[in-house]
């Protein structure tokens, strides 16, 4: 039988109309060993407020680096069922769509190795099985694997990818975010389960520039589906809208970002050459709105969390690529980034963080992407910068040529 | 080479650094390639059949990833010893 | 029991075999949606099918007791299909419109709480904390159940100007990468960490360990084979507890917890933001920290009153100017508030007109 543990702060936390975690612990712990310690064990951290975990390094699945993430109790003589408790990173079916008979499959097989708490889901994306021993990690690995389930990301490796809920049911999307996102999965299998890289790599991929998964900030590669063409407007459509309570001249034409639209109360008019494509209007008005026709993605790259020297949203660096089956483009491209920050980096270094300091322009040239104007809000303002190579001969060769044509070209 | 001189060589390296660095999978072919002069590549493929032998272990500590010896202690927890 | 064989680099099972049928029939063919109420929507495909989703919260850690629960209900009303969105909801969907108000009355019945779509505060997206981190500054779950309950009408009827993403780090790793959210909740640490020299001489790498520090704090200490921290320059951030464990950094009274506020991710009207500081530092104070949630009321409540249809938490600030913030919600502005780590320059006023305050 499992311990019982007298929680007078936890039980707190049974209070209140908002789900509580506690409960749930209960639940497993009314059965389970070792969610009976990690209940007292919380509790513990409850009265002292400190935690009571070690990270352990080399725990893990043989062959494999990622996927699991050691942990040991720092308190192992008070509460010995989690002595162990390494939690299992589970890759999620892409869009975290499951049928019952998997997620019941996946409880059967927890439920016999593990602490019976999971969480649906952890940040990166996985379904995380929290706490079990080092013995069961083979067998539990065998169970999924053989049943056609793998382990995530972790460690200096490629990390679980995500996407939004994409074309699956959301009128906005303008790319499979889906489809993408399990093939890049797929792309990577090596570099997610045996840690080689300098540092982690994230991927996100955002249907929309809505960005439900949070790309732009918490993905080292973000896509995000955009379009090219003008926005398809729907007259009658308008209309409904201006009937049914939407205020379009200032819910939506003044708040464009561009100013890019005209309403005279009956017509909607968009400048379509000065959109920037925000989607606040289409996200207002959708039976109206309709995103252009060419559909594509922008790649943005190096967006991650304050450590060490302060947060990054990714930046624009492809402004528009087309990705579809089978992806080629878009899997060498990644490539050739992963392979300029494998070649540069320092461990833990971050390929946003490499960029900074070994400058955007070996990044754009190794990757062979020119630059754009699109890729920055503004150019650079202090009057330093470097000439390379053959810059300033490119230059004096161009003016020997405008001295031919008596053209300038600037 | 030989494989299994290969497979020496992988050890000694890491024995060597033990406690003091901790050597990535890429700095373990760079340093053997070097002492060796077999190619990278091949010592990286070798490198993996130990991996997944279970011999030697990726480890994750000081927020970045490496490859170990594993302890007896943690074979003997993996029932592999 | 002899185990089944083990594959290796198979990656996850296809998203297609999991997708409810009228899912996988409308794919790519959506035409339009709308919100019916706070935890239920309908999406039209082009074909005129219809699927309606009812969004239920989760505390994010789940026992598999609820989990075969959620299975149950979506066996019942979801031809055995359910799905989890990135912000740690559940979403039942079917095509079967006379399936919602049974459904919905079966999840009452169960304690479900049915919400989070449309301008109100969607579930908090959160760290491990206590539950199973070993850096970590708080509990992350506690704080998140303590804030929920008392924001709970806000996640199922009450609306608000425009969606409010809350999040929470139980340290400055940021695992939930909270950089970026209308209001979060980031842990924090402010006390030099203490070298464990006997320990750090076997356990870190010296010249790591130095590199690991944003400030240049960290110095060798030859004699004791270990490192120095100079106190004046470090700023607790933990990063060289994390390369080097034995440089401890917790402790529970100078561990707190920050308030960030104004980041968002999407590029709707405006571009993607970064959350900025508006309360340095709390005490942690479990079971229910009552201070966190109070700030994060008066927060989100400030903007309900004051901020325009469709303006996003940190759109509303930039339009009243942040001196307008501290002023309509009373909070302190200190020191801490002004950058002196890398982005000094590019945050300081620049030009004569600002707005008084009172």
């Amino acid at each position: 039988m499992p311990k019982k543990y007298d929680t007078p702060l936890l039980n707190e936390l049974e209070k209140g109309p908002w789900p509580s975690f506690v409960t749930e612990i209960k639940k497993a712990a009314a059965w389970n060993k070792m969610a009976a310690d990690e209940l007292g064990q919380l509790e513990k951290s409850y009265r002292t407020r400190l935690v009571y975990w070690k990270h352990g390094g080399i725990v893990g699945v043989r062959g494999y680096g990622g996927g699991i993430i050691g942990r040991y109790s720092e308190l192992p003589d008070e509460f010995p069922e989690v002595a162990h408790f390494h939690t299992v990173r589970i890759n999620q079916p892409t869009g975290w769509f499951y049928s019952t008979d998997a997620l019941r499959m996946t409880c059967d097989i927890w439920d016999k190795y593990g602490s019976g708490l999971t969480n649906m889901h952890g940040s990166t994306g996985d379904m995380v099985l929290l706490g079990t021993r080092t013995e069961s990690l083979e067998p539990i690995f065998a169970e999924f694997s053989s049943r056609g389930w793998d382990l995530g990301g972790s460690g200096s490796a490629m990390r679980t990818p995500s996407a939004c809920i994409g074309q699956a049911r959301c009128e906005w999307a303008n790319i499979d975010s889906l489809d993408i996102c399990n093939e890049m999965t797929q792309e990577f299998q090596d570099e997610m389960h045996r840690p080689a890289f300098p540092y982690k790599f994230k991927i996100k991929v955002s249907g929309c520039a809505c960005d439900c998964v949070a790309a732009i900030a918490r993905a080292d590669c973000s896509i995000i589906g955009t379009w090219k063409g003008d926005i398809k407007i729907d007259q009658d459509a308008v209309k409904w809208y201006a009937k049914n309570g939407t205020d379009i001249q200032n819910w939506i034409v003044d708040m464009c970002p561009t100013k890019c639209m005209s309403y005279d109360g009956k017509e909607l008019k968009i400048d379509n050459k000065n959109c920037n494509r925000c989607m606040h209007c289409i996200s207002k008005m959708t039976k109206a709105l309709k995103a252009g026709d060419e559909k594509g993605a922008t790649i943005c790259i190096g967006s991650k969390a304050p450590i060490v020297v302060g947060s990054l949203l990714s930046w624009v660096i492809v402004p528009f690529i087309k990705v579809e089956p089978p992806y080629d483009n878009l899997r060498a491209l990644i490539r050739k980034m992963i392979e300029w920050w494998d070649e540069y980096a320092k461990p833990r270094e971050r390929i946003g963080e490499l960029i900074e300091s070994k400058g955007m322009r070996s990044f754009l040239e190794y990757i062979g992407v020119p630059p754009v104007p699109q890729q920055i809000k503004e150019p650079r303002k202090d009057p330093f910068w470097f000439f390379h190579g053959d810059d300033i001969e490119n230059i004096k060769k161009l003016e020997a040529e405008e001295k031919k044509t008596g053209k300038y070209k600037f | 080479m030989e494989v299994e001189e290969i497979k020496k060589k992988i050890f000694e390296v890491l024995e060597k650094a033990k406690g003091k660095k901790k050597l990535k999978e890429k700095d373990v072919c760079r340093i053997v390639s070097e002492e060796t002069g077999v190619d990278k590549e091949e010592v990286k493929r070798i490198l993996r059949s130990i991996i997944d032998e279970g011999k030697l272990c990726y480890s994750y500590s000081g927020g970045a990833s490496s490859v170990e010896i594993p302890s007896e202690e943690y074979l003997k927890e993996k029932g592999m010893l | 029991m002899a185990l089944p064989e083990r594959r290796t680099d198979i990656g996850p099972p296809s998203y297609k075999q999991f997708l409810p049928p009228v899912i996988k029939k409308n794919y790519g063919s959506w035409k339009y949606h709308e919100i019916l109420s706070g935890g239920v929507m309908v999406h039209v495909a082009e074909s005129g099918d219809k699927v309606y989703t009812v969004r239920v919260a989760s505390p994010r850690l789940l026992a598999t007791e609820t989990i075969r629960e959620i299975c149950g209900i979506a066996d019942k009303f979801c031809d055995g299909f359910v799905r989890f969105t990135s912000r740690n909801n559940v979403e039942f969907m079917t095509p079967d419109e006379s399936k919602i108000e049974p459904l919905k009355k079966e999840l009452k019945d169960k304690g479900y709480t049915i919400g989070g779509i449309g301008h109100r505060v969607s579930n908090i997206v959160h760290t491990q904390g206590w539950v199973h981190c070993h850096g970590a500054a708080t509990d992350a779950s506690g704080i998140v159940k303590a804030i929920m309950d008392e924001l709970y009408e806000y996640f199922t009827t009450k609306e608000l100007p425009n969606k409010v993403r809350i999040a929470l780090a139980c340290c400055v790793n940021m695992c939930g990468a909270v950089h970026c959210s209308d209001i979060a909740i980031v842990a924090v640490h402010t006390k030099v960490p203490q070298p464990n020299d006997d320990l750090l001489k076997n356990l870190c790498e010296i010249p790591t360990t130095i590199g690991s520090c944003p400030t240049f704090a960290i110095s060798p200490n030859p004699a004791k084979k270990s490192v120095k921290i100079n106190a004046e320059k470090c700023m607790y951030c933990g990063n060289c507890f994390t390369v080097c464990p034995a440089l401890p950094i917790k402790d529970p009274d100078a561990d707190g917890i920050a308030i960030v506020v104004g980041g968002k991710v999407g590029s709707l009207r405006s571009s993607p933001k970064f959350s900025k500081l508006v309360i340095p530092f709390m005490s942690n104070e479990p079971p229910r920290w009552p201070k966190i949630v109070a700030a994060v009321k008066l927060i989100l409540e400030t903007y309900a009153k004051d901020a325009k249809k469709y303006e996003r938490v940190g759109e509303w600030i930039e339009r009243i100017g942040w001196e307008k913030f501290f002023e309509l919600t009373g909070i302190t502005f200190t020191y801490q508030h002004i950058d002196d780590f890398t982005f000094m320059r590019d945050t300081m006023r620049t030009a004569s007109t600002f707005k008084y305050t009172s």
